[in-house]
């Protein structure tokens, strides 16, 4: 199932709705944004990132990213304290564009309550329901056009 | 009966930079927090200029002839590059929810739904503009608006547009820090070539007032709305002071560093089509802006579209070679072909230096 309708949504991760993923590891979450965001926005010129210690809510934006003349937010999946950055996007942002579940990561989470926050996560057959809704309301606003 | 949206629209004076762009930045949050309807905000902006959310203001802008000249700037909140502001530019602002019904979706289906209304507005004025994606309108080739956007406020957005009624490229050439204008003439007329204004298109003077009110008027027929013209209430007004004071007017807002390092480079090749030689702005990996010139044989149009596909995209060698395929046909650059190109633009970027 990591593809749903030609974006690559790897089965292992948990997804937010405003198009983060969270890679779980004990309590440390890696977070990135998805395949279907990056196909979407084009080539990210730009991430805003926080500072390591920061502590994040659940759905918080906690940074942003800049896709062309764009400025979109880049939202906390899970609650917890930044433990790590990725400071190779200083350099080179496409990462996201080229590897987003790799080396397009974007952050490190110590995650504070993950039990109960995973729940508010999608995965399985709730992200081809979401996912396959956004791809139509984009299909449908184009046929429109 | 249509739906109400609100108009903020100052015609007869232009505003500082701090209030025009802390009006705009509280439109998203009036939307989201505040119980309003879309709101527009037509306005004009007092001789200034603005940088792109972030873009490096000191590599991108000569301050100190900012300053000799009483030529504002600031830092807007969306994203982009420079932008020359004042009384005969029409500045909008809209605030709008993502999910609004007839908006398309997405980052470029945004671009697009705004785009079309601008159309619409400049068909009114006798002007046949066409959207160059992602975040251009033009006629003929030529750049006659740019659009930028945020998500600034849960579900609701700022988007951001200058439309140029008339517009002095020698300012431009003045204030602006680019490499370019070391050339003088060359790059007065490469902006030129690049632009133009209503005036220019309609071949005489064009009140800024009237450019206004066809906007006002493709907004109504596009979204099938009707505007109210209102000023900022209470909560606004205490919105628009809080950006002021917090944003607009604090120079950690105007000078951050939180942008990528600026870099410059230029690259010159000689090819069976004549000397080509690129000029190219960038911002940390990607591509802010690049110029085309030389002595081959191509046609403003085209050089554009070459140029705007390449336009906030990353640098890397094989995006460049991606995204200068999906516009390339045959001798758009009568006799050079695409690899010499390329290699034109790698070379900008080997010579890049620090700015």
């Amino acid at each position: 199932m990591a593809d749903i309708k030609g974006y690559n949504m790897p089965d292992d991760l948990y997804y937010h709705e405003e198009h983060s993923w969270a890679r779980v590891e004990g309590t440390k979450v890696t977070v990135g944004m998805t395949d279907f965001f990056q196909k979407e926005a084009g080539d990210i010129v730009f991430v805003d990132l926080p500072e390591e210690e920061e502590e994040v809510e659940q759905g918080e934006v906690c940074g942003k990213i800049q896709s062309r003349k764009w400025i979109g937010k880049l939202v906390a999946p899970v609650s917890g304290e930044i433990v790590e950055v990725n400071e190779e996007l200083e350099e080179d942002t496409s990462l996201i564009n080229s590897d987003p579940y790799g080396k397009g990561w974007i952050l490190v989470i110590e995650a504070s309550d993950l039990d109960s926050e995973l729940e508010n996560l999608m995965q399985g057959e709730a992200l081809v329901s979401f996912l396959e809704e956004e791809i139509r309301k984009a299909e449908e606003e184009k046929a429109k056009a | 009966m249509p739906l109400i949206w609100r108009l903020f629209k100052n015609v007869t004076t232009p505003l500082s930079t701090a209030e025009g762009l802390a009006v705009d930045d509280t439109l998203p949050q009036s939307v989201e927090y505040h119980q309003s309807p879309p709101i527009l905000h037509l306005y004009t902006f007092v001789p200034s200029v603005i940088v792109g959310k972030y873009q490096d203001i000191e590599a991108a802008l000569k301050l100190d002839r900012c300053r000799a000249r009483g030529i504002e700037y600031n830092r807007r909140s969306t994203g982009g590059g420079t932008v020359i502001m004042g009384p005969e530019i029409v500045a909008l602002g809209l605030g709008i929810n993502v999910d609004y019904p007839g908006l398309k979706k997405g980052v470029g289906g945004i671009f697009e739904s705004m785009s079309r209304v601008l159309i619409a507005a400049l068909e009114k004025l006798g002007i046949q503009a066409y959207f160059q994606p992602k975040n251009d309108l033009e006629v003929g080739g030529k750049k006659i608006a740019g659009l930028s956007a945020a998500s600034e406020a849960g579900r609701s957005l700022l988007f951001h547009t200058s439309l140029l009624v008339d517009f002095d490229v020698g300012l431009m050439t003045d204030i602006m820090n680019t490499p370019l204008i070391k050339l003088r003439d060359k790059g007065y007329n490469c902006f030129s070539e690049r632009m133009t204004t209503v005036r220019d298109e309609v071949g005489r003077h064009v009140p800024v007032a009237t450019v206004m009110e066809a906007i006002h008027q493709a907004f109504e027929e596009e979204f099938h709305i009707e505007f109210e013209e209102e000023e900022p209430d209470r909560w606004e007004k205490k919105t628009i002071q809080h950006f002021i004071d917090e944003r607009y007017t604090k120079q950690d807002w105007i000078f951050s560093h939180k942008h990528p390092r600026a870099r410059m480079g230029v690259g010159r090749v000689k090819s069976k089509a004549g000397l080509l030689e690129i000029y190219l702005s960038l911002s940390g990996a990607s591509i802010e802006n690049l110029l085309i010139t030389g002595d081959f044989f191509s046609t403003a149009e085209d050089i554009h579209k070459i140029e705007n596909a390449l336009k906030w995209t990353s640098a890397r060698r094989e995006r460049i070679e991606e995204n200068l395929a999906s516009v390339w046909r045959e001798d758009m650059i009568y006799g050079l072909d695409l690899s010499t190109l390329t290699e034109a633009i790698l070379k900008a970027k080997e010579n890049q230096v620090r700015l």
